[in-house]
């Protein structure tokens, strides 16, 4: 399931990263990789804040929707 | 004498590298909070070391080719080859960190690696075994404090000695396909490359990186050839080579992390954490935010910002140098139209915008703390799903917020937005925000008007607010700023105490600039005002004249008729808008030389019937001001807009747009105002104000023509400048 329907709190593995080569790549160099795991620390309307190799990365909606758990 | 020494400064947005780079070359440069302030090139001499160049890169998480910032180290390290690169790690994030070390460390340059904010790593109870992470990655590792200053020094020692004797050999192998292929690589087609940059191209070639294949140029056989080990490794490990690098750094950091790190409160909330959870709260975030900025300029306008204005305003000027210097110069006995223009023109014109510089100075204090902090960061994230209804990412957001202090800074700010459109979009409409200097012109129309009534700067920003975001709606159906927003992805740094000097730093630099500003620009406007508002040929004769035939007159007389269906289309009104286009302040002051009172900061209404001769009536006093608050911003805005713009076309596109709308607007209210109010009769003017709103709600309303559900948000477009 992608990424925004995750529980708050709750640390996950990410499976897969989707999108265009470049976005996959630009959210593969900041630490989100399958393989890896992510925790949402809060949300509002549907963008996220995660916690990602340690440090806290807001995305949005679209992006997160990108992000397979 | 040896010859000069280049380092070059890498790491992550967010890694204290601007902090580090200060400190090692002394140098005064902002430090902020969100990635891309150094997007420029800075350099600076080592301290004590007048032969090593330290060379400031941009932040950034990995060298390939997507981002602009990543564009320019990258370029700057292949092509320009620094004798080593002391890379930046932040020591509270190192496994992301090293992600960008294991790609520094395949260029074949000596590098040496700072592991920063060891303070705080100490104080967590973490534990990073230095030489064991040394030993791994091949290269020296040192422990720094940028923000104490500790360990900074030895860090570029190391650097320094790196780049004389040292070779970094990158220590990590990608897994067994992939080195057989790389293997085939540097084999069949690097044998021209230098050996120690080989493993960096063979990389390269194997992530079918464009702009390496481009430059290489390889023979159409050799690549297809090439192709062939790429694909095999891709077929056996299941992925594409791009991403098999990228997930096998990422494993070997993992590795290498569990024998160098220990981390004492794993999956604790970090004290970062918990702010966040209140201010990054779904229905706790826009409240909070909206108290703080209330904060902010309720202070720096209000209470603290009137105390100093006055102060500098009545005190300093009304009692100090106009006196004194008047009194100088009749004493030397200088002609009486020296005086006039020395105290009347000269330093009463300047003495209102450098009665609110201090004013400015507190707005800039405050916007810095929250820089600083890391707040600023989340309100580009809180402000994105609003934003985005309207065509913007939340990433405008800030040169919005800059922007109400000075254009210039926010017109720079919105260098962090990726997307050109959105970029450009943000630098139009971004001086639609009442900026500092154009306070005083609102505090002397809502003194003119109403006797001062409080709530007309607070009118003013929101109205500002109102045109931008009707703006963003109008352009975005149009075809060259057609798309959506890029996506939002930002990495939000972690609350942290700002730094004094930082913030110090950053505002007298901003403050410096207006002042400087107002030392030369102003100056000469102020002179020239005076000139043109004194002398004038009367009777044939030139010379000293009274305003009403002087060459002002004549000007603005001349192009007045512009104005007419504005209101304000007395000579008087349009010469004081004509020295807004050099700066807004100048309006304030060229008002207050044509009335003949001098210097004017405030209004009294002793000076009623004076600007009365400007506004025939209440409305076109409103009009007028509309008009100023909208129209092309100062000259130092518009060259600012001009350089980040980057293209002729769009720079006159974007001043055409302002003049338009801030004519429409005033056209507008003047008009259709007027004759609700009763002001004015009706008109072809007023036919025409009500055209104009027409086609304004139809630009507004119609269905956006570019609008296909099926387009994939344009990424691509938004990484070439």
């Amino acid at each position: 399931m992608p990424l925004t329907l995750a529980n708050t709190g709750e640390e996950t593995m990410i499976r897969k990263v989707g999108g265009s080569p470049e976005m996959k790549k630009h959210l593969e160099d900041m630490g989100f990789v399958a393989g890896g795991n992510v925790t949402v620390v809060s949300t509002i309307g549907g963008n996220l804040i995660v916690n990602v190799k340690e440090s806290r990365m807001a995305i949005s909606r679209e992006m997160a929707g990108k992000i397979m758990i | 004498m040896g010859k000069e020494i280049k380092i070059a400064l890498a790491g992550n947005p967010n890694s204290g590298k601007t902090t580090l780079f200060n400190a090692l070359t002394g140098s005064n440069q902002y430090v902020g909070n969100w990635p891309g302030v150094t997007v420029e090139k800075k350099e600076g001499k080592l301290k004590k070391h007048d032969d090593v160049i330290v060379e400031d890169l941009p932040g950034i998480y990995s060298l390939s080719p997507y981002t602009l910032e990543e564009v320019v180290s990258r370029n700057y390290l292949v092509t320009e080859r620094p004798d080593a690169v002391l890379n930046i790690v932040d020591g509270t994030n190192l496994e992301r960190n090293l992600y960008l070390t294991t790609q520094l460390t395949e260029l074949g340059i000596p590098v040496v690696i700072a592991i920063n904010m060891m303070d705080i790593v100490r104080k967590n109870g973490d534990q990073i075994h230095i030489q064991e992470l040394s030993r791994e990655l091949g290269c020296k590792v040192v422990e720094i404090s940028a923000l104490k200053g500790t360990g900074v020094q030895e860090a570029a020692e190391a650097a320094v000695a790196a780049a004389k004797s040292a070779k970094t050999i990158p220590m990590h192998t990608f897994s067994g396909p992939v080195e057989h292929a790389i293997a085939h690589i540097e084999e069949a087609e690097l044998n021209g490359v230098p050996p120690e940059q080989q493993r960096w191209y063979a990389i390269k070639i194997f992530e079918r990186d464009e702009k390496v294949l481009a430059q290489l140029n390889i023979p159409k056989q050799t690549l297809d050839h090439i192709e062939l080990d790429i694909k095999a490794a891709e077929q056996e490990l299941d992925d594409d080579a791009e991403s098999i690098i990228t997930n096998e750094r990422y494993v070997y950091i993992a590795t290498l992390m569990k024998g160098c790190y220990k981390k004492k409160n794993a999956g604790k909330m970090s004290p970062s954490d918990k702010i966040d959870k209140v201010v990054t709260n779904r229905w706790l975030a826009l409240p909070i935010f909206a108290g703080i900025m209330f904060l902010v300029y309720y202070i720096s306008v209000t209470t603290l910002g009137t105390v100093v204005t006055d102060w500098t305003n009545d005190t300093l000027f009304g009692e100090w140098i106009q006196p004194g210097v008047s009194g100088f110069l009749t004493n030397i006995g200088a002609a009486e139209w020296v005086n006039s223009l020395v105290v009347d023109g000269i330093i009463g014109g300047l003495a209102a915008p450098i009665g609110f510089a201090p004013q400015m100075a507190i707005v800039f204090l405050f916007l810095s703390i929250l820089e600083d902090c890391g707040y600023m960061a989340r309100v580009a994230f809180i402000m994105d799903r609003v934003f985005r209804k309207f065509g913007l990412s939340g990433k405008s957001f800030i040169p919005f917020l800059i922007s109400s202090g000075c254009g210039v800074p926010g017109i720079m700010a919105s260098r962090t937005i990726e997307n050109e459109k959105d970029r450009r979009m943000t630098m139009m409409t971004t001086t639609f925000i009442p900026c500092g200097a154009k306070l005083p012109v609102i505090a002397l129309i809502a003194g003119f008007l109403m006797g001062g009534a409080w709530w007309m700067a607070p009118m003013m920003y929101f109205s500002g607010i109102i045109v931008v975001i009707l703006s963003c709606i109008i352009l975005k159906k149009m075809k060259i700023f057609a798309g959506d927003p890029a996506p939002f992805v930002m990495e939000l740094p972690q609350y942290h105490f700002p730094s004094i000097k930082g913030v110090l730093l950053h505002v007298w630099e901003r403050v410096w600039a207006f002042l400087k500003k107002a030392g030369t620009i102003l100056f000469l406007c102020c002179a020239a005002m005076w000139f043109l508002g004194s002398f004038g040929i009367q009777d044939g004769v030139f010379g000293l004249v009274d305003t009403e035939s002087s060459f002002l007159a004549v000007i603005g007389g001349g192009i007045a008729w512009i104005f007419k269906p504005l209101g304000f289309g007395t000579w008087q009104a349009v010469a004081s808008s004509l020295s807004g286009f050099v700066a807004k302040e100048g309006i304030v002051s060229t008002m207050g030389v044509l009335s003949g009172l001098g210097e004017v900061e405030e209004y009294a209404v002793s000076m009623h019937d004076q600007f009365a001769a400007f506004f025939p009536t209440s409305i076109a006093a409103v009009s007028f001001l509309l008009f100023n608050m909208f129209d092309s911003p100062c000259l130092a805005a518009i060259s600012t807009m001009s350089r980040e713009m980057g293209s002729r076309k769009f720079f006159w596109f974007a001043i055409l747009f302002q003049n338009l709308l801030a004519y429409a607007v005033s056209l507008m209210v003047y008009q259709i105002g007027g004759l609700i109010l009763g002001e004015i009769a009706f008109s072809a003017a007023t036919a025409a104000a009500f055209l104009v709103l027409a086609a304004v709600l139809y630009l507004l309303l119609r269905r956006d023509p570019n609008k296909h559900p099926e387009r994939l948000p344009e990424r691509q477009a938004a990484y070439t400048r």
